[in-house]
Protein backbone atom coordinates (compact mmCIF):
# COMPACT_ATOMS: atom_id res chain seq x y z
CA UNK A 1 0.00 0.00 0.00
CA UNK A 2 2.78 2.51 1.12
CA UNK A 3 4.65 1.16 -1.92
CA UNK A 4 2.34 1.96 -4.36
CA UNK A 5 1.66 5.80 -2.58
CA UNK A 6 5.33 6.05 -2.84
CA UNK A 7 5.62 4.65 -6.37
CA UNK A 8 2.55 6.89 -7.64
CA UNK A 9 3.56 10.28 -6.17
CA UNK A 10 7.18 9.64 -7.42
CA UNK A 11 5.66 9.23 -11.05
CA UNK A 12 3.49 12.27 -10.32
CA UNK A 13 6.58 13.82 -9.70
CA UNK A 14 8.57 12.90 -12.73
CA UNK A 15 5.32 13.55 -15.04
CA UNK A 16 4.60 16.93 -13.46
CA UNK A 17 8.52 17.94 -14.14
CA UNK A 18 8.97 16.63 -17.54
CA UNK A 19 5.41 18.32 -18.17
CA UNK A 20 6.83 21.29 -16.18
CA UNK A 21 9.78 21.25 -18.66
CA UNK A 22 8.51 20.74 -21.84
CA UNK A 23 5.11 21.32 -22.25
CA UNK A 24 3.95 23.66 -25.08
CA UNK A 25 0.57 23.04 -25.42
CA UNK A 26 -0.65 25.90 -24.08
CA UNK A 27 2.11 28.17 -25.76
CA UNK A 28 0.88 27.43 -29.31
CA UNK A 29 -2.70 27.45 -28.36
CA UNK A 30 -4.41 31.06 -29.59
CA UNK A 31 -5.05 33.07 -26.88
CA UNK A 32 -4.95 36.39 -25.41
CA UNK A 33 -1.47 36.20 -24.13
CA UNK A 34 -0.27 34.11 -26.60
CA UNK A 35 -1.09 36.90 -29.11
CA UNK A 36 1.37 39.44 -26.97
CA UNK A 37 4.60 39.24 -27.92
CA UNK A 38 7.25 37.72 -25.75
CA UNK A 39 8.77 41.04 -24.88
CA UNK A 40 6.00 42.96 -24.32
CA UNK A 41 4.38 40.18 -22.41
CA UNK A 42 7.68 39.65 -19.82
CA UNK A 43 7.46 43.98 -19.15
CA UNK A 44 4.02 43.62 -18.55
CA UNK A 45 4.34 40.52 -16.04
CA UNK A 46 7.30 42.19 -14.44
CA UNK A 47 5.57 45.10 -14.00
CA UNK A 48 1.89 42.97 -12.86
CA UNK A 49 5.22 41.24 -10.04
CA UNK A 50 6.24 44.32 -8.79
CA UNK A 51 2.76 45.39 -8.13
CA UNK A 52 1.65 42.34 -6.04
CA UNK A 53 4.31 42.51 -3.79
CA UNK A 54 4.08 46.48 -3.25
CA UNK A 55 0.21 45.95 -2.44
CA UNK A 56 -0.53 45.73 0.69
CA UNK A 57 -4.23 45.54 0.83
CA UNK A 58 -5.86 42.44 0.43
CA UNK A 59 -8.90 43.22 -1.61
CA UNK A 60 -6.18 44.39 -4.40
CA UNK A 61 -4.76 41.23 -3.97
CA UNK A 62 -8.13 39.16 -4.75
CA UNK A 63 -8.82 41.93 -7.59
CA UNK A 64 -5.04 41.01 -8.92
CA UNK A 65 -5.47 37.01 -8.52
CA UNK A 66 -9.01 37.25 -10.77
CA UNK A 67 -7.31 38.64 -13.15
CA UNK A 68 -4.95 36.20 -13.00
CA UNK A 69 -7.54 33.26 -13.18
CA UNK A 70 -9.09 35.47 -16.18
CA UNK A 71 -6.57 36.00 -18.24
CA UNK A 72 -5.79 31.87 -17.94
CA UNK A 73 -9.36 31.16 -18.92
CA UNK A 74 -9.10 34.02 -21.96
CA UNK A 75 -6.12 32.41 -22.83
CA UNK A 76 -7.55 28.67 -23.35
CA UNK A 77 -5.68 27.29 -19.98
CA UNK A 78 -7.71 24.67 -18.04
CA UNK A 79 -8.59 26.10 -15.30
CA UNK A 80 -8.16 23.13 -13.60
CA UNK A 81 -4.67 22.48 -14.70
CA UNK A 82 -4.20 26.40 -13.84
CA UNK A 83 -5.32 25.91 -10.48
CA UNK A 84 -3.39 23.00 -10.00
CA UNK A 85 -0.51 24.32 -11.58
CA UNK A 86 -0.36 27.35 -9.59
CA UNK A 87 -1.65 26.03 -6.00
CA UNK A 88 0.98 22.81 -5.60
CA UNK A 89 3.33 25.66 -5.37
CA UNK A 90 1.78 27.81 -2.25
CA UNK A 91 2.45 25.62 0.77
CA UNK A 92 6.12 25.28 -0.75
CA UNK A 93 6.38 28.57 -0.59
CA UNK A 94 3.95 29.94 2.28
CA UNK A 95 3.64 27.13 4.62
CA UNK A 96 6.45 27.42 6.87
CA UNK A 97 5.68 31.65 7.22
CA UNK A 98 2.16 32.05 7.08
CA UNK A 99 1.20 29.69 9.97
CA UNK A 100 3.38 30.44 12.81
CA UNK A 101 2.47 34.55 11.39
CA UNK A 102 -0.98 33.38 12.40
CA UNK A 103 -0.36 32.96 16.14
CA UNK A 104 -0.28 35.70 18.84
CA UNK A 105 3.77 35.02 19.71
CA UNK A 106 4.89 36.45 16.53
CA UNK A 107 1.84 38.46 15.57
CA UNK A 108 0.14 39.97 18.45
CA UNK A 109 -3.22 41.56 18.45
CA UNK A 110 -7.00 40.69 19.04
CA UNK A 111 -7.92 37.47 20.11
CA UNK A 112 -9.52 35.14 16.54
CA UNK A 113 -9.55 31.67 17.87
CA UNK A 114 -8.27 30.11 21.03
CA UNK A 115 -7.65 26.82 21.49
CA UNK A 116 -5.56 24.22 23.77
CA UNK A 117 -3.28 21.49 22.09
CA UNK A 118 -0.95 19.09 24.07
CA UNK A 119 -1.80 21.08 27.36
CA UNK A 120 -0.50 24.46 25.65
CA UNK A 121 -2.99 27.50 24.97
CA UNK A 122 -2.79 28.99 21.21
CA UNK A 123 -3.92 32.32 20.16
CA UNK A 124 -4.80 33.12 17.00
CA UNK A 125 -5.11 36.99 16.42
CA UNK A 126 -6.85 39.18 13.93
CA UNK A 127 -3.84 40.68 12.76
CA UNK A 128 -1.83 37.24 12.19
CA UNK A 129 -4.50 35.99 10.26
CA UNK A 130 -4.95 39.06 8.11
CA UNK A 131 -1.16 38.79 7.31
CA UNK A 132 -1.02 35.26 6.63
CA UNK A 133 -4.06 35.82 4.44
CA UNK A 134 -2.44 39.28 2.70
CA UNK A 135 1.35 36.75 2.37
CA UNK A 136 -0.82 33.77 0.78
CA UNK A 137 -2.45 35.88 -1.82
CA UNK A 138 0.46 37.63 -2.85
CA UNK A 139 2.30 34.43 -3.13
CA UNK A 140 -0.41 32.78 -5.02
CA UNK A 141 -0.68 35.80 -7.64
CA UNK A 142 2.97 36.25 -8.01
CA UNK A 143 3.51 32.30 -8.99
CA UNK A 144 -0.20 32.86 -11.30
CA UNK A 145 1.58 35.29 -13.01
CA UNK A 146 4.42 33.37 -13.74
CA UNK A 147 3.05 29.95 -14.48
CA UNK A 148 0.69 32.44 -17.19
CA UNK A 149 3.96 33.75 -18.32
CA UNK A 150 5.56 30.28 -18.35
CA UNK A 151 2.80 28.40 -20.10
CA UNK A 152 1.64 30.41 -22.58
CA UNK A 153 5.08 31.59 -23.54
CA UNK A 154 7.41 29.14 -25.39
CA UNK A 155 10.76 28.81 -23.71
CA UNK A 156 13.05 29.43 -26.73
CA UNK A 157 11.32 32.82 -26.73
CA UNK A 158 11.38 33.80 -22.93
CA UNK A 159 15.30 32.57 -23.25
CA UNK A 160 15.64 34.89 -26.77
CA UNK A 161 13.81 37.59 -24.65
CA UNK A 162 15.98 37.63 -21.43
CA UNK A 163 19.13 38.44 -23.57
CA UNK A 164 16.83 41.46 -24.82
CA UNK A 165 16.82 42.34 -21.38
CA UNK A 166 20.20 42.84 -21.18
CA UNK A 167 21.18 39.24 -19.23
CA UNK A 168 24.70 38.17 -20.76
CA UNK A 169 24.48 35.46 -23.49
CA UNK A 170 26.98 32.72 -21.38
CA UNK A 171 23.65 32.91 -18.09
CA UNK A 172 21.03 32.41 -21.22
CA UNK A 173 22.97 29.81 -22.71
CA UNK A 174 23.65 28.08 -19.24
CA UNK A 175 19.94 28.10 -18.25
CA UNK A 176 18.64 26.70 -21.37
CA UNK A 177 21.18 23.85 -21.19
CA UNK A 178 19.86 23.46 -17.80
CA UNK A 179 16.30 23.16 -19.08
CA UNK A 180 17.28 21.12 -22.02
CA UNK A 181 19.10 18.36 -19.33
CA UNK A 182 16.77 18.45 -16.58
CA UNK A 183 14.08 16.72 -18.74
CA UNK A 184 16.56 14.60 -19.76
CA UNK A 185 17.72 13.41 -15.79
CA UNK A 186 14.21 13.53 -15.09
CA UNK A 187 13.88 10.82 -17.87
CA UNK A 188 16.77 8.60 -16.33
CA UNK A 189 15.50 9.41 -12.93
CA UNK A 190 12.36 7.39 -14.22
CA UNK A 191 13.61 4.41 -15.96
CA UNK A 192 15.82 3.73 -13.07
CA UNK A 193 13.10 3.51 -10.89
CA UNK A 194 11.47 1.52 -13.13
CA UNK A 195 14.58 -0.68 -13.46
CA UNK A 196 14.44 -0.89 -9.49
CA UNK A 197 11.12 -2.10 -9.48
CA UNK A 198 11.34 -4.43 -12.67
CA UNK A 199 14.63 -6.23 -10.43
CA UNK A 200 13.43 -6.07 -6.81
CA UNK A 201 9.47 -5.94 -6.79
CA UNK A 202 7.43 -3.96 -4.92
CA UNK A 203 8.33 -5.14 -1.17
CA UNK A 204 11.60 -4.29 -0.12
CA UNK A 205 13.24 -3.11 3.63
CA UNK A 206 13.20 0.21 4.14
CA UNK A 207 17.62 -0.07 4.98
CA UNK A 208 17.54 -1.60 1.23
CA UNK A 209 15.86 1.00 -0.13
CA UNK A 210 17.52 4.06 1.68
CA UNK A 211 21.25 2.19 0.32
CA UNK A 212 19.63 1.83 -3.40
CA UNK A 213 18.70 5.55 -3.39
CA UNK A 214 21.94 6.76 -1.84
CA UNK A 215 23.63 4.87 -4.69
CA UNK A 216 21.01 5.68 -7.48
CA UNK A 217 21.61 9.30 -6.06
CA UNK A 218 26.04 8.83 -6.32
CA UNK A 219 25.42 7.15 -9.56
CA UNK A 220 23.19 10.39 -10.73
CA UNK A 221 25.92 12.68 -10.06
CA UNK A 222 28.42 10.66 -11.44
CA UNK A 223 26.70 10.61 -14.87
CA UNK A 224 25.83 14.62 -14.87
CA UNK A 225 29.30 15.07 -14.59
CA UNK A 226 29.93 12.62 -17.26
CA UNK A 227 27.32 14.21 -19.38
CA UNK A 228 28.92 17.34 -18.72
CA UNK A 229 32.46 16.76 -19.96
CA UNK A 230 31.07 15.45 -23.11
CA UNK A 231 28.65 18.19 -24.03
CA UNK A 232 31.44 20.48 -23.43
CA UNK A 233 33.45 18.67 -25.93
CA UNK A 234 30.92 18.80 -28.14
CA UNK A 235 30.54 22.33 -27.96
CA UNK A 236 34.67 22.47 -28.75
CA UNK A 237 34.18 20.27 -31.95
CA UNK A 238 31.83 22.82 -33.63
CA UNK A 239 33.84 25.68 -32.66
CA UNK A 240 33.11 27.13 -29.56
CA UNK A 241 35.74 29.00 -27.92
CA UNK A 242 34.34 30.16 -24.34
CA UNK A 243 32.19 33.28 -26.27
CA UNK A 244 28.88 32.08 -27.28
CA UNK A 245 27.16 33.34 -30.26
CA UNK A 246 23.41 32.50 -31.10
CA UNK A 247 20.98 32.62 -33.46
CA UNK A 248 19.60 36.19 -34.11
CA UNK A 249 15.95 36.52 -35.45
CA UNK A 250 17.80 37.67 -39.03
CA UNK A 251 18.32 33.85 -39.57
CA UNK A 252 14.77 33.13 -39.69
CA UNK A 253 13.30 32.34 -36.49
CA UNK A 254 10.15 33.47 -36.32
CA UNK A 255 7.40 33.99 -33.43
CA UNK A 256 3.87 32.71 -33.21
CA UNK A 257 2.63 35.96 -32.04
CA UNK A 258 2.95 39.51 -34.11
CA UNK A 259 6.33 41.67 -33.75
CA UNK A 260 6.40 44.60 -31.87
CA UNK A 261 6.48 46.43 -35.45
CA UNK A 262 2.90 44.48 -36.48
CA UNK A 263 1.14 45.03 -32.55
CA UNK A 264 1.50 48.66 -33.43
CA UNK A 265 -0.19 48.28 -36.37
CA UNK A 266 -2.60 46.13 -35.30
CA UNK B 1 50.05 10.84 -54.84
CA UNK B 2 47.21 10.61 -52.30
CA UNK B 3 47.27 13.10 -49.74
CA UNK B 4 47.04 12.06 -46.15
CA UNK B 5 45.13 14.21 -44.01
CA UNK B 6 45.79 12.26 -40.78
CA UNK B 7 49.13 10.66 -39.68
CA UNK B 8 49.18 8.91 -36.56
CA UNK B 9 52.07 7.04 -34.77
CA UNK B 10 52.20 4.50 -32.20
CA UNK B 11 49.07 6.31 -30.30
CA UNK B 12 48.40 5.11 -26.52
CA UNK B 13 45.66 6.59 -24.11
CA UNK B 14 44.60 5.85 -21.22
CA UNK B 15 41.47 6.65 -19.35
CA UNK B 16 42.62 8.00 -15.82
CA UNK B 17 45.98 6.60 -16.33
CA UNK B 18 45.11 2.81 -15.63
CA UNK B 19 42.14 1.58 -18.44
CA UNK B 20 44.11 1.55 -21.60
CA UNK B 21 41.38 2.46 -24.68
CA UNK B 22 44.29 2.58 -27.39
CA UNK B 23 47.98 1.01 -27.47
CA UNK B 24 50.30 1.26 -30.11
CA UNK B 25 48.28 2.98 -33.12
CA UNK B 26 49.32 3.66 -36.21
CA UNK B 27 47.18 5.21 -38.90
CA UNK B 28 46.82 7.07 -41.97
CA UNK B 29 44.34 8.80 -43.37
CA UNK B 30 43.82 9.40 -47.26
CA UNK B 31 42.21 12.64 -48.48
CA UNK B 32 38.36 11.77 -49.93
CA UNK B 33 38.86 7.97 -48.60
CA UNK B 34 35.86 6.34 -46.99
CA UNK B 35 37.65 5.00 -43.98
CA UNK B 36 35.52 2.38 -41.23
CA UNK B 37 36.96 1.63 -37.57
CA UNK B 38 35.11 -1.61 -36.40
CA UNK B 39 35.98 -3.66 -33.65
CA UNK B 40 33.70 -4.91 -30.12
CA UNK B 41 32.16 -2.94 -27.77
CA UNK B 42 35.58 -1.19 -25.39
CA UNK B 43 38.21 -1.79 -28.32
CA UNK B 44 39.14 1.98 -28.97
CA UNK B 45 37.32 3.25 -31.63
CA UNK B 46 34.96 6.30 -29.92
CA UNK B 47 38.69 7.21 -28.28
CA UNK B 48 39.98 6.85 -31.46
CA UNK B 49 37.73 9.65 -33.34
CA UNK B 50 38.19 11.68 -30.57
CA UNK B 51 41.53 12.10 -30.90
CA UNK B 52 41.35 12.65 -34.58
CA UNK B 53 38.77 15.74 -33.43
CA UNK B 54 41.41 17.07 -31.02
CA UNK B 55 39.64 16.62 -27.78
CA UNK B 56 41.76 14.69 -26.24
CA UNK B 57 45.51 14.28 -26.79
CA UNK B 58 47.21 10.83 -26.48
CA UNK B 59 49.93 10.54 -23.51
CA UNK B 60 52.36 8.66 -26.42
CA UNK B 61 52.32 8.90 -29.95
CA UNK B 62 52.13 11.87 -32.44
CA UNK B 63 48.95 12.64 -34.09
CA UNK B 64 49.23 15.32 -37.61
CA UNK B 65 46.79 16.81 -39.13
CA UNK B 66 46.69 18.69 -42.26
CA UNK B 67 50.15 18.57 -41.66
CA UNK B 68 50.50 19.84 -39.00
CA UNK B 69 51.09 17.70 -35.28
CA UNK B 70 48.27 18.20 -32.98
CA UNK B 71 48.97 18.97 -29.46
CA UNK B 72 47.57 21.60 -26.79
CA UNK B 73 50.09 24.02 -27.60
CA UNK B 74 48.78 24.06 -31.43
CA UNK B 75 45.38 24.62 -30.23
CA UNK B 76 46.71 28.12 -28.53
CA UNK B 77 46.68 29.29 -32.19
CA UNK B 78 43.31 30.41 -32.42
CA UNK B 79 43.62 30.93 -36.33
CA UNK B 80 45.02 27.00 -36.47
CA UNK B 81 41.95 26.12 -34.03
CA UNK B 82 39.26 27.66 -36.26
CA UNK B 83 41.02 26.21 -39.02
CA UNK B 84 40.91 22.76 -37.48
CA UNK B 85 37.44 22.71 -36.35
CA UNK B 86 36.33 24.13 -39.57
CA UNK B 87 37.73 21.48 -40.97
CA UNK B 88 36.94 18.44 -39.28
CA UNK B 89 33.51 17.78 -37.67
CA UNK B 90 32.32 14.68 -35.51
CA UNK B 91 28.48 13.36 -34.83
CA UNK B 92 28.75 11.78 -31.33
CA UNK B 93 27.33 8.62 -30.43
CA UNK B 94 24.99 9.67 -28.01
CA UNK B 95 23.15 12.42 -29.86
CA UNK B 96 21.37 14.20 -26.25
CA UNK B 97 25.05 15.21 -25.80
CA UNK B 98 25.35 17.08 -28.86
CA UNK B 99 22.04 18.28 -28.98
CA UNK B 100 22.62 21.11 -26.52
CA UNK B 101 20.02 23.94 -27.80
CA UNK B 102 16.63 24.78 -27.22
CA UNK B 103 15.80 24.02 -30.62
CA UNK B 104 16.62 22.27 -33.77
CA UNK B 105 17.26 25.20 -35.73
CA UNK B 106 19.81 26.93 -33.31
CA UNK B 107 21.64 23.33 -32.63
CA UNK B 108 22.05 22.93 -36.60
CA UNK B 109 23.64 26.76 -36.78
CA UNK B 110 25.60 26.77 -33.68
CA UNK B 111 28.70 25.45 -35.06
CA UNK B 112 29.07 27.68 -38.49
CA UNK B 113 27.92 30.43 -36.09
CA UNK B 114 30.91 29.85 -33.73
CA UNK B 115 33.21 29.74 -36.53
CA UNK B 116 32.08 32.71 -38.05
CA UNK B 117 30.53 32.03 -40.87
CA UNK B 118 28.39 34.60 -42.86
CA UNK B 119 24.93 34.72 -41.61
CA UNK B 120 23.59 34.91 -45.40
CA UNK B 121 25.59 31.38 -45.98
CA UNK B 122 24.57 29.84 -42.72
CA UNK B 123 20.92 30.67 -44.72
CA UNK B 124 22.35 28.74 -47.03
CA UNK B 125 23.33 25.78 -46.03
CA UNK B 126 20.52 25.23 -43.19
CA UNK B 127 17.97 25.46 -46.08
CA UNK B 128 19.99 22.49 -48.10
CA UNK B 129 20.40 20.34 -44.90
CA UNK B 130 16.56 21.19 -44.45
CA UNK B 131 15.82 20.22 -47.84
CA UNK B 132 18.15 16.66 -48.16
CA UNK B 133 17.51 15.20 -44.91
CA UNK B 134 13.63 15.91 -44.83
CA UNK B 135 13.77 17.39 -41.35
CA UNK B 136 11.84 21.04 -42.05
CA UNK B 137 9.12 19.71 -39.46
CA UNK B 138 12.06 19.47 -37.15
CA UNK B 139 13.31 22.78 -37.14
CA UNK B 140 11.25 24.51 -33.76
CA UNK B 141 11.02 21.46 -32.10
CA UNK B 142 13.24 20.91 -28.67
CA UNK B 143 15.62 18.37 -29.28
CA UNK B 144 13.83 16.43 -26.46
CA UNK B 145 11.15 15.77 -28.17
CA UNK B 146 12.33 13.67 -30.91
CA UNK B 147 12.87 10.50 -31.74
CA UNK B 148 16.54 8.59 -31.54
CA UNK B 149 16.36 8.51 -35.55
CA UNK B 150 15.14 12.43 -35.80
CA UNK B 151 17.82 13.27 -32.80
CA UNK B 152 20.65 11.10 -34.82
CA UNK B 153 19.43 13.17 -38.34
CA UNK B 154 19.83 16.46 -36.72
CA UNK B 155 22.81 15.59 -35.24
CA UNK B 156 24.51 14.61 -38.35
CA UNK B 157 23.03 18.12 -39.76
CA UNK B 158 24.83 19.83 -37.35
CA UNK B 159 27.74 18.29 -37.78
CA UNK B 160 27.30 19.04 -41.80
CA UNK B 161 26.40 22.68 -41.31
CA UNK B 162 29.79 23.03 -40.67
CA UNK B 163 30.98 21.93 -43.99
CA UNK B 164 33.91 20.11 -42.78
CA UNK B 165 35.94 18.15 -45.04
CA UNK B 166 36.21 15.42 -42.35
CA UNK B 167 33.60 13.39 -41.29
CA UNK B 168 33.52 11.74 -38.09
CA UNK B 169 31.05 9.47 -37.01
CA UNK B 170 30.74 7.08 -33.66
CA UNK B 171 28.03 4.56 -34.30
CA UNK B 172 25.75 6.59 -36.76
CA UNK B 173 23.06 3.84 -37.38
CA UNK B 174 23.20 1.78 -33.55
CA UNK B 175 19.35 1.63 -32.96
CA UNK B 176 17.71 2.91 -35.77
CA UNK B 177 15.25 1.18 -37.61
CA UNK B 178 16.31 0.12 -41.50
CA UNK B 179 14.72 2.94 -43.09
CA UNK B 180 16.53 5.17 -41.03
CA UNK B 181 19.57 3.40 -41.68
CA UNK B 182 19.34 3.99 -44.87
CA UNK B 183 18.90 7.30 -44.96
CA UNK B 184 22.13 7.85 -43.25
CA UNK B 185 24.02 5.68 -45.54
CA UNK B 186 22.95 7.95 -48.31
CA UNK B 187 23.86 10.96 -46.37
CA UNK B 188 27.20 9.49 -45.96
CA UNK B 189 27.73 8.43 -49.45
CA UNK B 190 26.40 12.04 -50.78
CA UNK B 191 28.96 13.82 -48.38
CA UNK B 192 31.35 11.34 -49.49
CA UNK B 193 30.56 11.87 -53.60
CA UNK B 194 30.96 16.09 -52.44
CA UNK B 195 34.62 15.03 -51.81
CA UNK B 196 34.41 14.50 -47.70
CA UNK B 197 36.52 12.01 -45.97
CA UNK B 198 34.11 9.86 -43.75
CA UNK B 199 35.57 7.87 -40.96
CA UNK B 200 32.97 5.83 -39.21
CA UNK B 201 33.34 3.78 -36.00
CA UNK B 202 31.02 1.09 -36.01
CA UNK B 203 30.28 -2.69 -35.37
CA UNK B 204 27.62 -2.49 -37.76
CA UNK B 205 28.98 -4.37 -40.41
CA UNK B 206 25.68 -4.61 -42.63
CA UNK B 207 26.32 -0.77 -43.49
CA UNK B 208 30.49 -1.16 -43.87
CA UNK B 209 30.74 -2.50 -47.63
CA UNK B 210 29.06 0.73 -48.66
CA UNK B 211 30.24 3.43 -46.49
CA UNK B 212 34.23 2.43 -46.68
CA UNK B 213 36.75 1.68 -49.21
CA UNK B 214 39.15 0.72 -46.56
CA UNK B 215 38.22 -1.01 -42.94
CA UNK B 216 40.39 -1.23 -39.64
CA UNK B 217 39.57 -4.04 -36.82
CA UNK B 218 40.25 -3.05 -33.36
CA UNK B 219 41.02 -5.91 -31.00
CA UNK B 220 40.63 -6.52 -27.64
CA UNK B 221 44.58 -5.42 -26.80
CA UNK B 222 43.35 -2.03 -28.17
CA UNK B 223 45.23 -1.92 -31.41
CA UNK B 224 44.53 -2.32 -34.73
CA UNK B 225 44.53 -6.16 -35.42
CA UNK B 226 44.08 -5.63 -39.45
CA UNK B 227 43.56 -3.45 -42.44
CA UNK B 228 42.39 -3.77 -45.88
CA UNK B 229 39.90 -3.33 -48.50
CA UNK B 230 36.57 -3.76 -47.18
CA UNK B 231 35.94 -6.56 -49.13
CA UNK B 232 38.80 -8.88 -47.92
CA UNK B 233 38.10 -7.79 -44.20
CA UNK B 234 34.24 -8.67 -44.77
CA UNK B 235 35.46 -11.85 -46.44
CA UNK B 236 37.50 -13.28 -43.32
CA UNK B 237 35.24 -14.70 -41.18
CA UNK B 238 37.85 -15.72 -39.20
CA UNK B 239 39.61 -12.28 -38.25
CA UNK B 240 35.44 -11.15 -37.50
CA UNK B 241 35.12 -14.28 -35.56
CA UNK B 242 38.01 -13.85 -33.52
CA UNK B 243 37.28 -10.09 -32.79
CA UNK B 244 33.42 -10.78 -31.77
CA UNK B 245 31.96 -8.89 -35.03
CA UNK B 246 30.22 -12.09 -36.19
CA UNK B 247 28.29 -14.79 -34.68
CA UNK B 248 26.59 -17.98 -35.18
CA UNK B 249 23.22 -17.98 -36.38
CA UNK B 250 20.99 -21.44 -35.27
CA UNK B 251 17.20 -21.91 -36.91
CA UNK B 252 15.22 -24.51 -37.48
CA UNK B 253 14.47 -26.59 -40.74
CA UNK B 254 11.13 -27.92 -40.56
CA UNK B 255 12.46 -30.49 -37.44
CA UNK B 256 16.10 -29.91 -38.17
CA UNK B 257 18.32 -27.23 -36.55
CA UNK B 258 20.45 -25.34 -38.71
CA UNK B 259 24.00 -22.83 -37.66
CA UNK B 260 26.19 -21.32 -39.74
CA UNK B 261 28.16 -17.88 -39.56
CA UNK B 262 26.43 -14.62 -40.03
CA UNK B 263 27.50 -13.06 -43.32
CA UNK B 264 27.68 -9.49 -44.03
CA UNK B 265 28.50 -9.07 -47.69
CA UNK B 266 26.29 -7.89 -49.80
CA UNK B 267 26.08 -10.91 -52.17
CA UNK B 268 23.17 -10.51 -54.30
CA UNK B 269 22.08 -11.00 -57.86
CA UNK B 270 20.64 -8.41 -60.19
CA UNK B 271 18.04 -10.05 -62.28
CA UNK B 272 17.56 -8.94 -65.58
CA UNK B 273 14.51 -7.39 -66.49
CA UNK B 274 13.30 -7.22 -70.39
Amino acid sequence: MSNGFIERSLLGVFSFLKESVSSEEYAAKRGLLQFIEARVKVLIFACLLIAVVSVRNTSILYVFYSVCVLLAVFSGISLGYFLKRTWVFIPLFSLFIAIPALFSVFTPGDTLVTFQLAGARFIITWQGFDGAVLFVMRVATSVSLVVLLNLTTRQTELLRTLRIFGIPQIFVMTLSMCYRYIYLFAEIIEHAYIGIKSRVGTALHYKKGQHIVAWKIANLWERSQQLNEEVYNAMLSRGYTGEPKVLERSLGIKSRAPSLKQNRIL
Amino acid sequence: MDEIIFELKDIHYSYLGKFPALRGVDLDIVKGSMVSVIGANGTGKSTLLQILDALIQPQKGQVKAFGKEINEEAFKDEEFSRFFRSKVGLVFQNSDVQLFCPTVKEDIVFGPLQLGVEHGEIRKRLDGLVESLGIKDLLERSPHQLSVGEKRKVAIASTLAMDPDVLLLDEPTAGLDPATVRHIIDILIDAHEKGKTIITATHDLHILEEISDVIHVFNREKCIARSGFAWDILADSELLEANNLVHIHKHRHKDKVHAHRHDHRLDHHHEEHS
